[in-house]
C-alpha cells in the first residue's frame, strides 16, 4: 500500500474527525432509523411505531405545527430581515450603531430567548400591555392556550433570535452587488421598486437560497423555544420525540418521530432544488 | 420619452429609514431589557395587571437568593468545564483534519465540506436518542465525559468547516520553504502553519465554546440530576419561578455577551452559516 505510506501523516490527521462523525452522527442516525422499525413487543421489524404515532392526536398536531412554524416563520424572517438589511445598506450617519443593535439577539442563548419571550407573551405581559395601550385589543390575549396564537408566539420568538444571522447573510449578499448596475438603471429612470424587483432580488438569490435552506433546516428541528414557551400543549416534532422518550419511555416511537423529521428535511431540500432552483436558473 | 413614474417606495425608504430602524432597534432591545428588569424588580411590579416598563423598585434580592441558595455553582462549573474541555478537544481533532482537507484538490474539498454540512441537517433529537440509550448503558449520563462527547457532535463539523477556510488562506510556499530548510513535515506544521492559523483557530474555538455553553438539547437528553446552566435555567422556568429564572438567564447570558463582543467583527455570513442556531 504505497498510497497509505505516502499519505500516512495526512491519514492520521484526518482519521479522528472522520471516525468521530461516523461514530457519533452517522451511526446514531442509522440506529435511530433502525429503532423506529423495531416492534417493541415482538422485537421484529415492522411499521407498528409509525402506525401508532400517526394515530396519535399529539403527533398530528406536532406535524402540522412544525410545518406552519417553518413556512410562516421563514416567510416572516426573510421579509423582515431583507427590509432591515436594505435599510442598513444605505449609507447614513449612525449606521454602525444600528448594525450593532440589530446583532444583539445573537448574544442571547436560545433557552434565554425562550425565557424572555415567556415574560413578553404572558397574559399580563408586555406585549398585551403594548397592544392595550395602543387600543389594538381590549382584553389581554392568552398566548399560550394553544392554536395559532401559540404558534405565532413561537414564530416570533424564533424570529427575534435568528434575525441577526439572516440579516448578516442578506447584508453580505447585498454588499456583493456592484453599484454599477444601479447606476445603469438610474440612467434608465428605474423606480426604487423596479430596482428592487428586477435587480436586487435576482442578484440576491444566492444569499436568499443560503439563508432559506439553513433556516429551514433549523426551523424543522426547532426544540428549545417550543419546549419552554408551549410545553406539551403545542408540540412540534422535536419536542414530541423528546416527550415520547423521556415522559413515556418509548424509544421506538421517539425514533419514528425523529426519522419522519429527517425525512421532512430531506424532502424539503429535494423539492427546493428540483423546483425553485431549476425553474429560475433557466 | 418615458413618463416619470411615481416613486412611492423610494420615498418610503428615504424618509422611513430612521423611524423604521428605531422601531426595529426597540424590538431587538426591549426583550433583553425586560429580562434585566425582571431580575432586579420587586414582585409587585411584575406580577400585576399593568407591569410598568421602567424599573420602579430596584432590588438585588433575586440575585442574592440565587447566589445564596447554592444551586448555582455546580451547574456553572459543569457548563464551564464541559465547554472548555470540549473546545480543546475540538481544536485537537478538527485543526489537523481541516489542514489536510485544505490541501486537497478543489473537487474533493468541496465534497467533504458539503458532507460536513450534511451532518448538520440531521435532527438533534434523532442523534441524541441513540446516544442517550447507549450512554445509559455505559454509565455516561450525568457525567462530564458524556456531555463533552455529545457537545462535540455539532461542533466538530462546524469547527472543521471554519478552519478549512482558515488554512486555505495560508500560502503553501511558507511551508515548502521550511521543508527545504530541513524541517520535518510535522515540524513545519508546528512551527510555520499552525502559528499562522492561530488567530483563525482562536476565533473558531470561541464559537465552539459559546455553542457548548449554550447547548441545551443534548444536555437535556443526557442529564438526570446534575444540570448544566441552561438546564438549571429551564428548571426554574418549568417551576414557574420568574425571578430566579430571570437571574439565571442573566448569568447564562453575561459570558455570551462578553465572548460575542470579541467575536463581533468576525461575524460574517460564511462563518455563521454553520452554526445558525448559535
Amino acid at each position: 500500500m504505497a498510497w497509505v505510506k505516502r499519505y500516512r501523516l495526512e491519514i492520521v490527521m484526518v482519521l479522528p474527525l472522520v471516525l468521530y462523525i461516523l461514530g457519533f452522527s452517522l451511526v446514531p442516525v442509522l440506529e435511530t432509523i433502525r429503532l423506529s422499525f423495531v416492534n417493541a413487543s415482538t422485537n421484529t421489524y415492522d411499521l407498528s411505531n409509525y402506525v401508532y404515532i400517526m394515530s396519535q392526536q399529539g403527533f398530528k398536531k406536532a406535524f402540522s405545527n412544525t410545518i406552519v412554524i417553518t413556512i410562516v416563520g421563514l416567510a416572516l424572517q426573510l421579509s423582515v430581515a431583507l427590509s432591515i438589511a436594505l435599510l442598513l445598506k444605505r449609507a447614513f450617519k449612525g449606521r454602525g450603531f444600528f448594525r450593532t443593535v440589530m446583532l444583539i439577539p445573537m448574544g442571547v442563548p436560545t433557552i434565554v430567548a425562550g425565557v424572555i419571550m415567556l415574560y413578553v407573551f404572558s397574559t399580563n405581559g408586555y406585549f398585551n400591555l403594548f397592544l392595550q395601550r395602543f387600543n389594538i385589543i381590549e382584553a389581554p390575549i392568552i398566548w399560550n392556550e394553544g392554536g395559532f396564537k401559540t404558534l405565532f408566539m413561537i414564530i416570533f420568538a424564533d424570529m427575534w433570535k435568528v434575525l441577526p444571522i439572516v440579516i448578516l447573510l442578506l447584508l453580505s449578499g447585498l454588499e456583493s452587488i456592484s453599484e454599477d448596475v444601479y447606476e445603469a438603471s438610474a440612467i434608465d429612470g428605474a423606480t426604487t421598486w423596479q430596482n428592487f424587483w428586477y435587480i436586487t432580488l435576482p442578484l440576491l438569490k444566492p444569499a436568499i437560497t443560503m439563508a432559506l435552506i439553513l433556516r429551514a433546516i433549523d426551523a424543522f428541528r426547532i426544540f428549545e423555544l417550543p419546549l419552554v414557551l408551549a410545553g406539551r400543549h403545542t408540540p412540534v416534532i422535536g419536542t414530541y420525540a423528546y416527550s415520547e422518550y423521556r415522559d413515556f419511555f418509548n424509544e421506538h416511537t421517539s425514533a419514528a418521530a425523529a426519522t419522519i423529521l429527517l425525512l421532512m428535511i430531506i424532502v424539503f431540500i429535494i423539492i427546493y432544488f428540483l423546483f425553485v432552483e431549476r425553474k429560475k436558473d433557466v | 420619452m418615458k413618463t416619470r413614474q411615481t416613486d412611492l417606495w423610494g420615498a418610503i425608504s428615504r424618509y422611513g429609514t430612521f423611524p423604521f430602524l428605531i422601531l426595529f432597534s426597540f424590538v431587538m432591545l426591549a426583550p433583553v431589557y425586560i429580562m434585566f428588569k425582571i431580575s432586579v424588580s420587586e414582585p409587585q411590579d411584575i406580577l400585576t395587571q399593568n407591569p410598568p416598563f421602567l424599573i420602579e423598585n430596584f432590588t438585588f434580592d433575586h440575585w442574592v437568593r440565587v447566589f445564596e441558595a447554592g444551586n448555582l455553582w455546580a451547574p456553572l462549573l459543569k457548563s464551564f468545564m464541559v465547554a472548555s474541555v470540549a473546545t480543546l478537544i475540538a481544536i485537537a481533532i478538527a485543526a489537523p483534519a481541516a489542514y489536510v482537507i485544505s490541501l486537497m484538490p478543489k473537487a474533493y474539498r468541496y465534497g467533504i465540506i458539503l458532507s460536513l454540512l450534511f451532518t448538520r441537517m440531521f435532527p438533534d433529537v434523532g442523534i441524541a436518542l441513540p446516544i442517550s440509550v447507549n450512554f445509559i448503558r455505559w454509565d455516561l449520563t450525568d457525567s462530564y465525559v458524556g456531555l463533552i462527547l455529545a457537545h462535540l457532535i455539532p461542533n466538530l463539523p462546524f469547527l472543521a468547516w471554519i478552519l478549512v477556510g482558515t488554512f486555505e488562506t495560508i500560502p503553501r510556499e511558507l511551508e515548502k520553504a521550511a521543508l527545504i530548510d530541513g524541517a520535518s513535515r510535522w515540524g513545519a506544521l508546528q512551527r510555520v502553519v499552525f502559528p499562522i492559523a492561530a488567530p483563525g483557530i482562536a476565533v473558531g474555538a470561541m464559537f465552539v465554546w459559546l455553542n457548548s455553553w449554550n447547548e441545551f438539547t443534548y444536555a437535556l437528553y443526557l442529564t438526570y440530576t446534575e444540570n448544566t446552566l441552561p438546564l438549571q435555567t429551564y428548571y426554574y422556568v418549568s417551576r414557574g419561578d420568574w425571578f430566579q429564572s430571570a437571574a439565571y438567564s442573566m448569568i447564562l447570558t453575561i459570558p455570551v455577551i462578553i465572548v460575542t463582543f470579541f467575536l463581533q467583527r468576525y461575524m460574517k455570513s460564511g462563518f455563521l452559516s454553520g452554526s445558525v442556531k448559535g
